[in-house]
């Protein structure tokens, strides 16, 4: 801050106010060295997280209800449509995760190396030693030594390949009882299959139940390391699931570059 | 031989002539054949064929098992307010052997039996009511020295077509669920070269039997069934479907209590329990007792007797998810999950906390360095 007038300069604010202390402390840092802007997440697959993150809360709100409805309707039958409507907004809400379940199996064969299917199974010695590392840097022993990735680093992937498979399940055994309402319809020929496999159609209401708090655990432990990684590692992750890309120092190796 | 008649149908008369003589008339007779076929799902179009099916009918024989079981489905298929049509046509089709109605006993009725199956062989129907035990060789089940498998296996080989009626026969019923001490199995596990149709249920309802001996009768073989072997006219929609409490479902109308206000309006029994959203019957429609009334009618949630293993899989019969280890997971899996999810969120408070205090921690490390302008401020990780 430059002082242009000849008043006396106001007193200097501290470096560190209160609030980023809180937040670590640090203020945010100016881009010191070079950077560049790498571009990670294509339009379809950003399009796709935030379309199943809305999706996603919708379902999870609406089918805690189906499961256990905690508010009655009032008065005849006639004139309330509460579990109707709640039951429209569960499947509305299940085409609208099918549908980026669509566009995601469809870019894990058209999409970047970061989007692509061999993505999904970091499956090789290094990649469990950095994922070794990844779980030290969260418990803050060695955080230094936690590989820098462009991408997900192994431990993110894995979690987010298994949220895949969840939501792989959550989808199948949806439409299963989905389709009993039409015995030979689409939907029950197209799912009816699996109901001997997963042992009966309680199972499979008491897997679509359970996997429910998969969904109810994952998200905050998601939003909490995407923002701290904002936070405190300045790592731009908010910004490249919305802009698509990042700013990277030039001066860091990347495992995945 | 079960509504006391003095008109017995004897040998030789058609089903329609006996009829008569018993007084019924043919008005009343052709509008239970048109009961019948909407029941069937034929449409009253093929009411004529199925007149002329039934009245031209001769005596046809049956066999009727019964094995391991309690005799509730001959209770419930046989017994009624007031004798009906149809109850006729089962008294017709009727019975060369059937334990709890026939009068004789002991080898008598055995030396019967194999008569009626040599000189009908290929032709007669066989009705089997109850389970197999299969366990050490099938002793928990014997009659006039033969174990049940091979009672079952000799009527069946000579049978035109098989019906097992009831859950036992469907699947093994109590006496499979778990632990299944006698190693009890369902007729269709056994009889596998026979038409084969099962009325599913613990008890079935009658109109569903007699409809399905009917066709028989009219068509020459059995209904089309679904992947249980069920006929699809009667087992082809789920009770939640067709449920007449449907309206307050939608409603977010729900019992919570039998002795509540809901329960009084007879408000939907979903969240006491009800298996009509897993359960495919006709109990909706057809109901009991001379469409008296049926259970969710009376108030108490469907237990889902026309399902395989419903005594493990439908049970707690008033809890609405299955208890999959027999703990009690129902009651707690919502519980285990908010207090996870609870967890979650108390673990990422936590570790946002500890980063908090290992940065500030570092930060105090480094503080001379950065004094000394050695080294750039913060910055520990994609920043330098």
């Amino acid at each position: 801050m430059t002082a242009t007038s000849p008043r006396p300069a106001p007193p200097e604010p501290s470096p560190v106010r209160p609030f980023r202390r809180l937040l670590g402390g640090k203020p945010m840092a100016q881009p010191e060295g070079e950077y560049r802007w790498v571009y990670l997440w294509g339009t379809p697959l950003r399009l796709m997280h935030w379309a199943a993150a809305l999706s996603i809360l919708v379902l999870v709100i609406t089918g805690l209800y189906i499961g256990r409805p905690y508010f009655l309707g009032r008065g005849e039958a006639s004139g309330s449509f509460l579990m109707g409507w709640v039951r429209f907004l569960h499947f509305t809400a299940a085409g609208v995760l099918v549908a980026t379940g669509i566009v995601r199996a469809y870019w894990l064969l058209a999409g970047n190396k970061f989007e692509r299917f061999t993505a999904l199974f970091p499956l090789r010695p290094r990649d469990f030693a950095n994922m070794f590392h990844q779980v030290r840097f969260y418990l803050m022993i060695r955080p230094e030594r936690a590989p820098h990735y462009l991408g997900h680093n192994p431990l993110q992937q894995f979690s987010y390949t298994g949220i895949y498979l969840v939501t792989v399940l959550m989808v199948i055994t949806g439409f299963i009882m989905y389709g009993q309402s039409e015995p030979g319809g689409f939907f029950y020929r197209a799912f009816n299959w699996a109901v001997p496999l997963l042992g009966g159609l309680q199972t499979v209401r008491f897997l679509h139940h359970v996997l429910t708090w998969v969904f109810v655990i994952f998200v905050p432990v998601h939003i909490y390391l995407a923002a701290r990684a904002d936070v405190w590692e300045h790592q731009g992750s908010i910004s490249s699931i919305i802009s698509g890309g990042r700013f990277v120092p030039k001066d860091v190796h990347f495992v995945d570059d | 031989m079960f509504s006391p008649t003095t008109h017995p149908w004897v040998e030789g008369q058609t089903l329609g002539e006996h009829l008569e003589s018993r007084g019924v008339g043919r008005r009343e007779f052709l509008a239970y054949c048109r009961d019948l076929s909407i029941v069937l799902g034929l449409g009253t179009a093929m009411t004529p064929r199925v007149a002329h099916a039934l009245q031209s009918m001769r005596r046809p024989s049956v066999i009727w098992l019964e094995l391991q079981e309690c005799t509730g489905c001959v209770e419930s298929v046989l017994r009624s307010g007031s004798p009906t049509v149809g109850d006729l046509v089962l008294d017709m089709i009727s019975l060369d052997y059937s334990e709890a109605l026939m009068a004789g006993a002991g080898e008598a009725v055995e030396r019967a039996k194999h008569d009626v199956m040599e000189q009908n062989r290929g032709e007669y129907l066989l009705v089997v009511t109850g389970s197999v035990p299969l366990a050490e060789d099938g002793i928990y089940l014997t009659i006039a020295g033969r174990t049940a498998k091979e009672v079952l296996e000799e009527a069946a080989a000579g049978a035109k077509a098989v019906i097992a009626l009831g859950a036992c026969a469907h699947w093994g019923s109590v006496q499979a669920a778990r632990p299944n001490p006698t190693g009890a199995v369902g007729i269709p596990s056994l009889v596998k070269d026979k038409p084969l149709a099962v009325i599913a249920g613990c008890p079935p309802i009658a109109d569903v039997v007699t409809a399905t001996i009917v066709h028989f009768l009219t068509f020459g073989r059995l209904p089309a069934v679904d992947s249980q072997l069920r006929p699809t006219f009667a087992y082809g929609a789920r009770i939640h479907d067709q449920c007449p409490k449907r309206a307050n479902f939608d409603a977010g109308q729900y019992v919570e209590a039998f002795d509540d206000e809901a329960a009084k309006k007879g408000w939907c029994l979903y969240k006491v329990g009800c298996k009509g959203p897993a359960t495919f019957s006709p109990c909706p429609i057809f109901m009991w007792n001379g469409s008296t009334s049926w259970p969710i009618g009376a108030g108490h949630p469907c237990i889902g007797c026309t399902e395989p293993n419903f005594w493990d899989s439908m049970t707690p019969f008033y809890g609405r998810l299955p208890d999959i280890a027999g703990f009690g997971v129902e009651s707690k899996v919502d519980l285990i999950g908010a207090a996870l999810a609870v967890g979650a969120l108390g673990g990422v408070a936590a570790h946002a906390a500890a980063t908090g205090v290992h940065l500030a921690r570092q930060r105090r490390r480094e503080l001379p360095v950065v004094e000394a302008g050695a080294e750039p401020k913060g910055g520990d990780r994609g920043q330098n």
